[in-house]
C-alpha cells in the first residue's frame, strides 16, 4: 500500500532538487496505470506493462518540462493543468480503447512472491517479505536513487541545479538539460506507480485510480526533507493508515468506515503542518532559469 | 470606454486561441481514435444550445461554475492556491441544509440564514487551509485537495448516516428542504433559477472588490510578498482572509445548487465543479466579467458533452482532456510574446523592447510560489 506513494515520491524527489516542482504527479500516476494495463492486456506480459508505464509516464511528464524549464509557466498552475489532462486522458483513451459501457477488462495482476525463511518471521515477514516483485523492485529502486543522487557526480549536477542554476552553469552544466532529465525521472518513477495500481495492486484501470496519492507524495517528499530512506518511512506511515483502514473495517470497529477513509488524507494535512515550517527546500525551488537574465 | 473596450477585445484573444488550439487537438486525438470530430462537436454544440431547454440548462450549470470561480480568482490573485472548490462548495451546502432542516424558523429568516451558514461552512473549510499555510507554511494545494477528499466522505456519511432522509427508502439522500424555501423557476419547464440573479450580484460584488482597499491588498500580497510587507501590509492576515471570501464564496456556489436544484444533500453534490472553476478563473485572466464569459463557455462543454458521449458514444472525458489543453495552451502564450519580440528586437534595434522582456522574465521569478517560503 505505500508503493503507489513511494515511487512517485521518490521520483518528485530528483524533480524538485533539481528546482522543479511538478504537482502534476495525480496526472502522470494516471497515464502510467493506464500504460500498464493496455501493455499487459494486449501482450499478455506484465513486464510489457510495465515499460509501457514507465514510457507513457516519461512522455508525458516532457509536457511538464516544457511547461517548466522551457516556458517558464508558473509551476503550480502547470502541475494542475497536467493533473487535469491526465486524469482525462487516461479515462477517455481507456474508454476508447475498450469502450463506454461494457464491464472494466481485467488481467491476471503480479502475484506476491513469499521469500523463504524471511517470510516466515512472525510479524514482521508477511509485512517486510510477502509481496508482489514491484514492491522488491521499489526497495532497489530507493537504494540506487538515494546512491545517485547523494554519491554520483550526477546527483551533485541536480542538486547544485537545484540551489544555484547561475553558479551551476557558470561550471559548465546545461541547467535545462539537468532539469529536463530530473522531470523526466520523476514521470518514470510517477508512471511505475501508476503501473502498480493497475497490474500490481489491482487488475484493472479504473477512472481517478490515482485518489490522490500524487499529491500524498509530493507531501511525502517535503516530510522527507529530499531523502529516499526517509521517503520510504513517510510512505510506509501512509500504507500502515491504509492497512489500518482495512483491518478495523474488517473487524468491525464503530467507526464510521466513510472517517477511515478518510484518514490518509487527514494525516497528509498534519504531516505538512507538522514539518512545513523547518523544511529547507531548494534555493531555486520553482524558480525559472533563464540564461539570458543576471 | 473606447480604450476599455479595445482592452477587453485584446484580452479576449488568447484564451480564444487556447480554446481553438484545445479544440483542433481534441479533434485530433478523436480523429486518430476513429471517430468524425465534426459530427461529435456538433452533437455537443447542440447538447449546450440546441433548444431553449439546453439552453437554460447551460446556465443551470454555468450558476455554481461561475461562483466558485469568483471565489477562486480570489485566492489565485493572491497566489494562494485553492484548489479545494470542492470541499468548500460541499461543506457550504451542508451548513445551508442543515441549517434549513433543523430551525423552525419563518422562511423570511430562515432563508437569509441558510446563505450565511453556506458561506461560513465553506469559508471555515477553506479557512483551515489558510490557517495552516500562513501559520506553519503548509503548502495550500496539497492541505485544500485534502479537504476535498475529507469534505466527500464526510458528506458520504452524513447522508448515510445521521442526516438520511428517513422517509427515503435506504437512498443516501437527506430530507428535502421545505417548498418555501426554493429558488423560485424563472423559466416555466426548465430548471432556470433565482440563482442566476444571486450569481449576478455576486459578480458585482468581486468586480467592486478589486476597487476597495482590501483588494488592493490583496493584489500586492499577490504581487510581491517581500513588497507588500515592506509597505505595511500583514501578509499572513491577508492570506487568511483572502483564503477566507474565497471559500466562502465557493460555499456559497454549494448553496445556489442546493436552494435552486437538488433541494437535498446526495453524495458527491461538488461533482467536479471545483476543477473546472479552476480552468473557468485561469482562462478569464481572473477577470469577474472574463469569468461569466468563459463559465458559460465551459458549462456549455459540460452540457454538450454528456449530449455527446448519449448520441456519439463519445467519452465525457473528452471535455477535461480539452480542460487541460486549453490550460496549457494558455500558459503557454508567453512563448508567442518571446518569439514576437524576439521578431521586434531583429527588426529595429532599439534596446527598449530589449528590456521590457528582461523585466518581463524579472516579473516571472518574483511572482512565483517560491517567495512564500
Amino acid at each position: 500500500m505505500s508503493v503507489p506513494i513511494l515511487l512517485p515520491a521518490i521520483g518528485e524527489i530528483f524533480t524538485q532538487r533539481s528546482g522543479i516542482l511538478n504537482l502534476g504527479l495525480e496526472g502522470v500516476i494516471l497515464m502510467g496505470a493506464l500504460g500498464g494495463f493496455v501493455g499487459t492486456y494486449y501482450s499478455g506480459s506484465l513486464w510489457v506493462g510495465v515499460m509501457l508505464a514507465v514510457a507513457f509516464g516519461m512522455l508525458f511528464s516532457v509536457i511538464m518540462a516544457v511547461l517548466s524549464v522551457t516556458i517558464r509557466a508558473n509551476q503550480v498552475i502547470a502541475g494542475l493543468a497536467l493533473t487535469i489532462l491526465g486524469a482525462g486522458l487516461s479515462t477517455f483513451l481507456f474508454r476508447i480503447i475498450f469502450g463506454i459501457k461494457k464491464l472494466p477488462p481485467s488481467i491476471e495482476p503480479f502475484q506476491a512472491i513469499k521469500i523463504p525463511v524471511l517470510s516466515e518471521i512472525p510479524i514482521l515477514g508477511p509485512v517486510l517479505f510477502q509481496h508482489n516483485i514491484l514492491v522488491y523492485l521499489t526497495f532497489v529502486l530507493v537504494i540506487v536513487s538515494a546512491i545517485v543522487l547523494e554519491k554520483t557526480t550526477f546527483g551533485l549536477k541536480v542538486r547544485a541545479v537545484g540551489e544555484h542554476p547561475q553558479a551551476a552553469d557558470s561550471k559548465g552544466i546545461n541547467v535545462y538539460l539537468i532539469r529536463y532529465i530530473c522531470v523526466i525521472i520523476g514521470g518514470a518513477f510517477a508512471g511505475l506507480g501508476g503501473a502498480f495500481l493497475s497490474i500490481g495492486y489491482m487488475n484493472t484501470f479504473l477512472d481517478q485510480m490515482s485518489a490522490g496519492r500524487g499529491f500524498i507524495a509530493v507531501a511525502v517528499v517535503i516530510f522527507a526533507r529530499w531523502n529516499p530512506y526517509r521517503a520510504l518511512g513517510g510512505a510506509f506511515v501512509f500504507g500502515l493508515a491504509s492497512a489500518l483502514q482495512l483491518r478495523l473495517q474488517a473487524v468491525g470497529v464503530p467507526i464510521p468506515h466513510q472517517f477511515l477513509l478518510a484518514l490518509p488524507y487527514i494525516l497528509t494535512i498534519l504531516v505538512l503542518i507538522s514539518v512545513s515550517k523547518k523544511a529547507e527546500f531548494p534555493k531555486a525551488f520553482t524558480l525559472p532559469y533563464n540564461r539570458g537574465e543576471r | 470606454m473606447k480604450k476599455i473596450l479595445q482592452d477587453s477585445i485584446k484580452g479576449i484573444i488568447p484564451p480564444l486561441v487556447a480554446i481553438l488550439l484545445a479544440f483542433l487537438l481534441g479533434g485530433l486525438l478523436m480523429k486518430i481514435a476513429g471517430i468524425n470530430p465534426i459530427v461529435a462537436y456538433t452533437s455537443l454544440f447542440k447538447g449546450a444550445f440546441g433548444s431553449n431547454h439546453r439552453i437554460a440548462e447551460t446556465i443551470v450549470r454555468a450558476i455554481p461554475l461561475i461562483i466558485l470561480a469568483l471565489g477562486i480568482s480570489i485566492a489565485f490573485k493572491a497566489r494562494i492556491w485553492n484548489i479545494g472548490g470542492d470541499g468548500q462548495f460541499t461543506v457550504g451546502a451542508i451548513f445551508a441544509v442543515f441549517v434549513a432542516l433543523t430551525f423552525p424558523l419563518p422562511n423570511a429568516i430562515l432563508l437569509p440564514l441558510t446563505f450565511i451558514a453556506a458561506f461560513i461552512g465553506g469559508a471555515c473549510w477553506g479557512g483551515i487551509a489558510g490557517f495552516v499555510k500562513a501559520k506553519f507554511n503548509a503548502n495550500e494545494v496539497i492541505t485544500t485537495l485534502m479537504l476535498n477528499y475529507i469534505a466527500f466522505y464526510l458528506l458520504e456519511w452524513l447522508v448515510k448516516g445521521p442526516m438520511m432522509d428517513s422517509n427515503g427508502h435506504g437512498f443516501p439522500q437527506s430530507e428535502l428542504i421545505n417548498e418555501g424555501l426554493r429558488l423560485p423557476v424563472l423559466l416555466q419547464g426548465t430548471r432556470l433559477h433565482l440563482g442566476l440573479l444571486v450569481a449576478v450580484v455576486l459578480v458585482i460584488g468581486v468586480y467592486m472588490f478589486w476597487r476597495s482597499t482590501l483588494g488592493f491588498k490583496t493584489e500586492i500580497v499577490g504581487q510581491n510578498r517581500e513588497v507588500a510587507q515592506y509597505s505595511g501590509i500583514k501578509v499572513n492576515k491577508i492570506i487568511v482572509i483572502t483564503m477566507f471570501i474565497s471559500a466562502g464564496l465557493a460555499g456559497l456556489a454549494g448553496w445556489n445548487e442546493m436552494f435552486g436544484v437538488h433541494y437535498r444533500l446526495l453524495e458527491n453534490i461538488s461533482g467536479g465543479y471545483g476543477n473546472l472553476a479552476i480552468v473557468v478563473a485561469l482562462l478569464a485572466d481572473l477577470n469577474p466579467l472574463g469569468i461569466v464569459v468563459s463559465g458559460f463557455f465551459f458549462a456549455a462543454l459540460v452540457t454538450g458533452g454528456n449530449t455527446m458521449q448519449r448520441m456519439e458514444g463519445v467519452p465525457f472525458a473528452l471535455v477535461d482532456v480539452i480542460q487541460g489543453l486549453a490550460i496549457i495552451f494558455v500558459i503557454s502564450r508567453v512563448v508567442y510574446r518571446r518569439w514576437r519580440d524576439n521578431g521586434a528586437r531583429t527588426n529595429n534595434d532599439n534596446g527598449i523592447l530589449g528590456k521590457l522582456v528582461s523585466r518581463s522574465g524579472k516579473n516571472e521569478r518574483t511572482n512565483s510560489p517560491a517567495s512564500n517560503r
